[in-house]
């Protein structure tokens, strides 16, 4: 891929030209670090990934799939605005490939595509890992990004990723310059983000040592709502009127993390343990959607461990099990 | 232009059909018919809305090109509100959805069903399928098993079954000692365990709640049925029917696109995920 090089000072003049032509989004700290629309450019803040997922923009909190007045349904017109999504970390570059995957694969979501193809992805390199917590290393993240800046002191390193990276860059030309250095594999490695060891869960689902984090496990649902990939929601009508005829059907995130994510009509939940909800996150991240997408919905940010109000780690419980320990319920 | 376009390829968008007709089935149970004229597998589902209510999964409980049938027990919000639905009302539906039972694959097999209370609902589809195609099916065994006598619905029909198949009707308490259709008190569970069966041959249908579900197949485990001759129709809180939302997951498996039958072995725990 073409390497380019812009010099640091001149990022402010690039990012208000940015500002110019879209909306940009970049995160900012204020009681928390999260993505926000940028006003001003010195409010960009780079030193710690946000707290808050990227995911929100593109599959929102709260979207209206359509509005009904009786049984006439009305969609509404999908408009979005052009962005420019700048500071998005290896990770979270990822966890929108991954949700692309759910949302724009066999199934195509309008809603979350129109948001989707209107964006620009620029990435933001981590020279070390941002949080203790940090595991991207352990898993296989791959190269997913329209442009990639890599600090290197002085200057940017510049990585075009993709066609729309290539039309910024012909947009922007006076901001970049021509580079030969090259970036290496090992130099895309974070230093530091390598804690969790590769093990086979697959045979783990009935290890003792789940219990260690589910004994402390609030079902608060932290972990899902600021995890990258967790794209889990329900989809419920709202209504404007008393006699319920005028109203819209809305889509809003849930977590398996609660005992309402299974429960059916007649008061039945299925997994109704905290072990059993635990486990099906961990499973879903690591283990189901690799079956059946190749790779697996966990990013390594970390988030989920450092937003627990109890510090569950399931990293280090992983990695504290013994493969050899488990007894197989369902082999037997 | 573009719009009309937008809600033909919108996934969640739920069209109109006309209600053909309404049949009370119990006090709490009743059956839609809808003009919906699609091609679909016994055991598929559709997703049954009723604007300013909600949403709710339904199992298509007839097999026909011209029409599909629902039947729905008043349980939560979306189906209380369906159940006010009168003849030549419009109903939203989106579907069909799910793999249904493979009666393709299992020709020539005998076939027994096991459905307890609302669960007989998909397997009359199943039934209906077999009655349209009779020669390529051996024997038909019911299992039918009902709370109260007041509590069997498609009544109309199962007179005639009794008549084309065999069949053990249970129900588990009688009020006042009345019985109809042949009906024995005590679990559907206890009359599978006193019939005498072979697994030569066989194919095991069985919907129903998990509880019983679990039963049978350790009572036709014991029986020598292997459990590659076992499907079950699982039931699961589902929102998007498509394999998105993840509400309807069991170990991996979506319940509305790999289900929502299922062959017993590829979902074995099934009871608490």
């Amino acid at each position: 891929m073409e390497i380019l090089r812009q010099e640091k000072k001149r990022l402010f003049k690039f990012l208000n030209k940015l500002k110019s032509s879209y909306e940009l989004v970049a995160p900012v700290k204020k009681d928390i670090v999260r993505f926000e629309k940028i006003e001003n450019i010195p409010d960009i803040y780079l030193d710690k990934n946000s707290y808050f997922p990227i995911k929100e923009y593109f599959f929102k909190k709260n979207d209206v799939l359509f509005n009904f007045s009786g049984t006439k349904i009305i969609v509404p017109q999908l408009k979005s605005v052009s962005r420019v999504f700048f500071g998005l970390r290896k990770c979270d570059l990822n966890a929108i490939r991954h949700q692309d995957m759910v949302f724009m694969g066999q199934v195509q979501d309008p809603y979350y595509s129109a948001e989707r193809k209107n964006s620009f992805l620029i990435g933001y390199h981590c020279n070390e890992a941002p949080s203790p917590y940090c595991f991207c290393n352990s898993l296989d993240l791959v190269d997913f990004f329209d442009l990639m800046f890599y600090d290197n002191g002085d200057y940017f390193l510049i990585e075009v990723g993709s066609e729309k990276g290539k039309f910024l860059v012909n947009k922007f030309k006076s901001f970049f310059s021509e580079s030969d250095e090259k970036i290496t594999q090992a130099d895309k490695k974070i230093p530091g983000a390598d804690r969790l060891e590769k093990k086979d869960i697959s045979k783990l689902y009935d290890h003792p040592d789940w219990k260690k984090g589910v004994d402390l496990c609030l079902s608060c649902a932290a972990c899902t709502t600021i995890c990258p990939t967790c794209y889990c929601f329900e989809i419920n009508d709202e209504t404007l009127t008393k006699d319920a005829k005028q109203g819209s059907r809305k889509r809003i995130w849930s977590s398996c993390q609660v005992q309402e994510f299974t429960r059916v009509a007649g008061d039945y939940t299925f997994r109704k343990d905290r072990e059993e909800r635990f486990k099906h996150r961990i499973y879903h991240q690591l283990e189901y959607f690799k079956q059946k997408n190749g790779i697996n919905l966990c990013v390594g940010c970390g988030r989920c461990i450092e937003g627990c109000p109890t510090r569950i780690d399931f990293v280090q419980i992983i990695n504290e099990m013994d493969d050899g320990n488990a007894k197989s319920k369902t082999n037997s | 232009m573009q719009k009309a376009r937008l809600i033909h390829e919108n996934p969640y968008v739920p069209k109109p059909y006309r209600v053909l007709d309404f049949h009370r089935e119990t006090s709490d149970i009743f059956t839609l018919t809808a003009d919906m004229k699609t091609m679909l597998a016994p055991g598929q589902f559709v997703q049954v809305s009723v604007p300013g209510f909600g949403e709710c999964p339904i199992s298509i409980c007839s097999d026909s090109r011209n029409f599909i049938k629902l039947n729905i027990k008043e349980v939560g919000n979306v189906t209380k509100a369906l159940s006010r639905l009168k003849k030549g009302d419009t109903i939203l539906i989106r579907g069909p959805y799910g793999k249904g039972y493979p009666m393709e694959a299992l020709k020539g097999n005998s076939i027994i069903m096991i459905g307890g209370g609302c669960g007989v609902a998909p397997l009359k589809g199943v039934i209906d399928y077999v009655e349209n195609h009779r020669q390529d099916y051996k024997e038909v065994h019911l299992f039918l098993g009902y709370r109260t006598p007041s509590d069997i619905i498609f009544k109309r029909d199962v007179e005639e079954w009794k008549n084309k198949y065999k069949m053990s009707l249970t129900v588990d308490k009688s009020a006042h000692g009345e019985m109809c259709y042949d009906a024995k008190e005590g679990f559907i569970t206890n009359a599978l365990k006193s019939t005498n069966l072979t697994n030569e041959n066989k194919i095991v249908f069985m919907c129903g709640p998990p509880v019983m579900m679990n039963y049978a197949v350790q009572i036709l485990k014991q029986k020598g049925f292997h459990e590659d001759q076992i499907f079950i129709s699982a039931e699961r809180l589902m929102y998007c029917a498509m394999g998105i939302c993840c509400h309807c997951m069991i170990r991996g498996k979506f319940t509305c696109i790999d289900g929502p039958v299922f062959r017993y072995d590829e979902i074995k725990d099934f009871k608490n995920d």
